[in-house]
């Protein structure tokens, strides 16, 4: 294996629509305002292809901290977004009874030149990884 | 002199803002082979340049991109930007009959084929020049590219302000940089054109009353558009000439429309909506500010728009019916309006940090003879022979109009017509493809 | 998915320094090499341009790779050029995958960060690319023919406009006669054409056209099937006869109808000489009289009062909501110009019938109609505005020269009461949507507030529904005067057109996918789906045994998901976007990209 500068231990993943959030996060790299290195983007048609057990296992894999960021109520699958809403809601059920933190899953809408609200989410949930550490569990 | 390169398409469209687009894509998606002529850098046209867009709210550029970036990478559509329409008439005489547009191509000083929009020159341009993609309250470099989201994605240079240092083409990684591009003119033939070519504002320069523009903090409603925008200059709302941010913001409504001494005669039709709704966005920027609408007729006859302006004046827009008369300056960056209550009560005066004036709308494009033959109406847009039942027909075969090209217009009735032109030039060929 | 070990080639563009100044890409070709896998991995200055591309073409066609990965700028620039290359190789677009190392990387990050960064981006792709499958886009057979409802200058304009692109077209009107609202209009704002010689003129190529098939007098019953192959079951009123259209698509030019006060509003229906405009323009039509004033019914008319906003702009707790509950908040669009252009031609014929306009705002907003309300000020009209919460009032008159009196508080002079004596009080009633909520429930098309049909976006999706193949236009989707009407139809019909023209649909490939094989039939995704008619359960034989299993109708699965996330087998999931590749995304995120 080749050198690798130190692991960063705290990781936020970032579910980002293609048609609204993915573009917007272009847009903050078009624009060179830096974040946090420990973001990772994955490009989504629509979060609610997300069942609950993907959030938790992230965070049993060790992520820190999840950004899921839609097209809010512009979403273009009709219905979809008031679905992802109420997986959300039980995901953060599961998340109180396994004692992990519900401010690591967060759920917004961010727009193809919303670059400020973008940088926003990314720095708050920075700081409280940086607080809070990685997710203890039991795997 | 004839220029040697030609090329044919089914349609040439005139304008690649979002009548423009919509027309190609409409086109294009039947197989018809499109050209979309456009003298800016980028297409989008005053939409890309918009924050939010009534009654919706969506930001603008969310519903312009996809449009933009369909056309961009449309097997039918071929985009000819920063260029300028010299003629465009119907030519009979030879083996092809149809339109033919003579074009120049202005050269931007950067080869298109090498640059890969890296930015590099960009960055280590000198020079600063007023931003006009920001209304003229940012800066920006000598050679950029235009906005964030522009296509296609070509810096140009403003060679009237580079101080030809090199240091672009030292730092380009391709050699684009061509400080000897020359204009280049070219021939396009189609079967049919389509007019997109939008609209202007009235300049605030010709406007005595409202002080020529030479009162700070009087602000026009594009200018307005960039300050709202999320990507606009300042990044949130300051008045430009001390970064204040603002307590008291006006609307002057029909600023130079609906009477003759002022600029035009006629509605601008679109400025009711977008002064509630840049009401309201500012309301929801600056919620301890006072927003004030001095109007004659609030318009809001689209769908939606009524619902829109109950809920602007419940928000607490307070809308006074009044003409604005005059502008002059105030104390501390203040702009003065002295306007005349439409209830016969009289004159009153008013300080405001802000005033937006919501200029009316002229033609973009306002073809003489001998540039295109197409006849246009008093009001000088292009005239429509059949208003009713198809709006889209002028008096020049083969030849179409869609958008504020045909008077002024909000995005969604340009949209819907920008569909009727593509269908009447789909029609029209498909026409005389059956008579041959 | 394909168990064989896939072989991964990993493209890195240098950018010309965009990526290449801020990440080591040397250094991460080095790492991802090693990522298991990946069969080799190359850099190039630029990957877009043709050398880039070519060298992707030849590793391909080599047979030493059969996934691609490359990392370059954002994918809206480039994931097309790479699809199409890969296309020129002969190979399926769809084993490609994009990692965004320029914008999401070099742009925005840099040092050593952006170089780990770029290589945990590529071993995430990577990992996607390893689950890609070949697609192919779906193609749907489209009956070219398409049925317009509604026979009103919409339907008349649609039909036409669609007939001469080449594609059939049945017609069909619920009404004995075609042209809807124009048959009750006379001359049209701002430029006075006749309604009647408008409507002719369409209404002379419709029926000579022979791609057209009309209905009148019918009732749709029955509507099935999808884009490209609908069917609707009709029948005729009169006789009862049945039929079935077999189409590809549907317009829906509904058309409106005309606002009716209730008794008491403004005085109608409590006095004959409250009247609506509507009423008033057959009176002015056959009104063949000459003299200086105006006779309607035979009694002269000296003065008359005409309303504005009638069942328009309504306020909650201010206008009186009708027994539905329903209240007319929008605005009539149409009636400000069709009130002026009357009063003008009132004034114009018959200058001795004096006019008085009461009105909210006047909005003539379109080209012409502004010289229409200049034009009622010369001709001597006498303008008065009133505030939605005190409406003019209609009283008997207490003079005995004129029947009524209208009260009104005209802000127009500081809001003084004034009681103007009137002949004839003439209400500008709104436009109202006609009821279509059976064929609505039937198509599954959603409707607004305003009880008008719902468009999917005003200004993405203006003349469609959700429903793909079904359209909308003319004033079944908001109030709008003909020549608005008429290019809506025209919007609506190149729509039709477009998606009709070749024979068949293609549809994107990302669509839900079934593995019969693990489905045990729980329905759960057919719960979840958010569009009707995706997902369904079938019962399929298998070895003598009937088993329920879930199939997917592609020509309606958006690809969204939804059901994938709800699969206790996950027996389902979306093609090119497959929860599966998510997680093997993850795991090579929180590895760094070694153990994947």
């Amino acid at each position: 294996m080749s050198p690798q500068a130190k692991k960063e231990q705290n990781k936020i993943l970032i579910l980002a629509t293609e048609t609204c959030a993915y573009p917007g996060a272009d847009s903050v790299g078009q624009a060179h305002s830096t974040y946090p290195a420990n973001t990772y983007i994955l490009r989504v048609r629509a979060p609610v292809l997300f069942p609950e057990s993907f959030y938790i296992d992230c965070f049993k894999k060790g992520i820190s901290g999840i950004i899921v960021m839609s097209c809010g109520e512009e979403c273009p699958y009709e219905g979809a977004y008031k679905a992802l809403a109420k997986r959300l809601d039980s995901v953060y059920k599961k998340m109180k009874k396994m004692e992990i933190d519900i401010k690591r899953l967060r759920l917004t809408a961010i727009c193809t030149v919303c670059n400020r609200a973008f940088l926003n989410e990314v720095k708050q949930m920075d700081q409280l990884i940086r607080e809070i550490g990685p997710p203890q569990l039991m795997v | 002199m004839i220029p040697t390169d030609i090329f044919n398409f089914d349609t040439l469209v005139v304008g690649g803002g979002i009548a423009g687009l919509q027309t190609a894509l409409d086109l294009g998606d039947q197989g018809y082979k499109v050209a979309v002529v456009e003298k800016d850098a980028s297409i989008g046209g005053k939409m890309i340049r918009l924050s939010k867009v009534f009654p919706t709210l969506d930001c603008a550029s969310c519903i312009t991109t996809p449009k933009m970036s369909a056309v961009a990478h449309h097997e039918n559509i071929t985009l000819f930007t920063y260029c300028e329409l010299n003629s465009l008439d119907y030519d009979g005489s030879g083996e092809f009959q149809g339109m033919k547009a003579l074009i120049t191509q202005k050269p931007r000083y950067v080869d298109p084929v090498k640059c890969i929009g890296c930015r590099q020159c960009e960055y280590v341009c000198p020079v600063h020049i007023p931003d006009m993609e920001q209304g003229g309250l940012s800066a920006t470099k000598a050679i950029s590219i235009p906005f964030s989201n522009a296509i296609p994605q070509l810096p140009i240079m403003d060679i009237e302000n580079c101080m030809l240092c090199g240091q672009c083409e030292k730092a380009c990684p391709t050699n684009a940089i061509d400080y000897l591009q020359k204009p280049e003119e070219f021939l396009i033939a189609s079967k049919t054109a389509v007019v997109t070519t939008g609209f202007d504002l009235l300049p605030v320069k010709d406007n005595t009353q409202y002080g020529n523009g030479k009162i700070p903090n009087v602000i026009d409603s594009l200018q307005m558009e960039r300050l709202l925008a999320p990507h606009g200059p300042y990044n949130r709302v300051l008045r430009p000439s001390d970064g204040m941010e603002p307590d008291s913001i006006a609307y002057v409504q029909c600023a130079g429309s609906r009477d003759k001494s002022m600029g035009v005669s006629y509605c601008s039709r679109v400025c009711c909506m977008y002064a509630i709704k840049q009401a309201m966005l500012l309301s929801g920027s600056l919620p301890l500010a006072d927003i004030t609408i001095y109007y004659m007729d609030i318009r809001a006859f689209g769908k939606g728009y009524e619902q829109f302006y109950q809920n602007a004046k419940a928000m607490g827009i307070e809308f006074i019916k009044a003409k604005v008369a005059r502008i002059d300056r105030g104390e501390n960056g203040s702009a003065q309006v002295r306007y005349e209550l439409q209830d016969g009560s009289g004159t009153a005066t008013a300080n405001h940090d802000l005033v937006v004036l919501s200029m009316g709308m002229v033609p973009g494009w306002n073809p003489e003879q001998p540039v295109c033959p197409v006849s246009k109406d008093t009001d000088q847009f292009i005239t429509s022979i059949k208003p009713k039942i198809s709006p889209v027909l002028t008096d020049m075969d083969g030849l179409f109009v869609a958008g504020a090209a045909a008077g002024p217009k909000d995005i969604v009735d340009t949209i819907t017509e920008s569909g009727s032109a593509a269908m009447e030039a789909a029609k029209f060929m498909s026409k005389s493809l059956m008579e041959n | 998915m394909s168990e064989k070990n896939q072989n991964v080639g990993v493209y890195i563009c240098y950018c010309g320094g965009n990526i290449s100044d801020h990440v080591d890409v040397e250094e991460v070709r080095n790492r991802v090499e090693k990522m298991p896998g990946v069969a080799l991995a190359r850099t190039e200055m630029f990957m877009c341009s043709d050398p880039g591309q070519e060298m992707i073409i030849e590793d391909l066609k080599s047979g030493k790779i059969d996934r691609v990965v490359v990392a370059s700028c954002a994918p809206s620039l480039h994931e097309t050029t790479f699809r199409d290359a890969i296309n020129r190789a002969g190979s399926n677009p769809f084993i490609y995958e994009h990692a965004n190392i320029r914008e999401q990387v070099s742009w925005v990050h840099h040092g050593d960060t952006a170089t780990d960064k770029a290589s945990v981006l590529i071993a995430s792709a990577t990992a996607k690319a390893k689950q890609l499958k070949p697609l192919d886009p779906i193609r749907v057979e489209a009956k070219k023919h398409t049925t317009i409802i509604g026979g009103g200058i919409a339907g008349i304009k649609a039909a036409l406009d669609i007939a001469q692109t080449g594609i059939d077209v049945t017609l069909v009107e619920k009404s004995p006669i075609l042209g809807g609202q124009l048959n009750n209009l006379d001359r049209l704002a701002p430029s006075g054409e006749k309604a009647s010689e408008v409507l002719q003129e369409l209404l002379d190529q419709v029926l000579n056209h022979k791609g057209i098939t009309i209905h009148t007098d019918c009732k749709i019953q029955d509507v099935t099937g999808y884009v490209g192959n609908f069917s609707l079951d009709i029948v005729t009123k009169s006789d009862n006869k049945k039929l079935t259209i077999d189409t590809g698509a549907i317009v829906m030019a509904t058309g409106s109808v005309s606002y009716m006060p209730f008794e008491g509003e403004y005085g109608f229906g409590r006095h004959e000489q409250v009247i609506t405009l509507k009423d008033l323009i057959p009176i002015l039509k056959e009104n063949k009289s000459a003299g200086s004033v105006l006779k309607v019914n035979g009694k002269t008319i000296k003065n008359m009062v005409m309303i504005h906003c009638v069942g328009s702009r309504q306020i909650p707790g201010i206008h009186q909501p009708k027994e539905n509950g329903q209240l007319n908040e929008y605005c009539s669009r149409t009636c400000c110009a069709a009130m002026l252009n009357v009063s003008n031609q009132i004034r114009e014929n018959f200058p001795e019938t004096g006019i008085y306009e009461m009105y909210r705002d006047i909005r003539t907003y379109g080209r012409g109609q502004e010289e229409l309300y200049n034009q009622a000020s010369k001709n001597k009209v006498i303008f008065m505005r009133y505030e939605a919460d005190a409406q003019p009032e209609i009283i008997p008159s207490p003079k005995p020269d004129y029947p009524l009196q209208v009260k009104i508080k005209d802000s127009l002079t500081f809001n003084e009461e004034m009681e103007i004596p009137a002949d004839l009080v003439v209400l500008a009633t709104g436009i109202e949507p006609d009821d279509v909520s059976g064929l609505a429930s039937m198509l599954k098309l959603p409707i607004g507030t305003d009880k008008f049909l719902l468009e999917v976006h005003p200004k993405l999706r203006p003349v469609e529904f959700p429903i793909t193949g079904v359209f909308l236009a003319g004033t079944c989707q908001a109030p709008m005067d003909t020549g608005e009407a008429c290019n809506a139809a025209g919007a609506a019909a190149v729509k039709a057109s477009a998606l009709l023209s070749k024979g068949y649909i293609e549809l994107d490939p990302f669509v839900a996918e079934v593995d019969t094989d693990k489905c045990q039939g729980h329905g759960a995704c057919v719960e979840a789906c958010l569009k009707e008619g995706a997902l369904e359960l079938i019962e399929v034989n298998i070895e003598g045994k009937i088993h329920k299993k879930a199939r997917v109708t592609a020509a309606l699965c958006l690809g969204c998901g939804a059901c994938a996330a709800v699969c206790p087998e996950k027996a389902i999931d979306i093609n090119g976007w497959a929860l599966k590749q998510y997680e093997d995304m993850v795991d090579a995120i929180v590895s760094d990209g070694f153990t994947v």
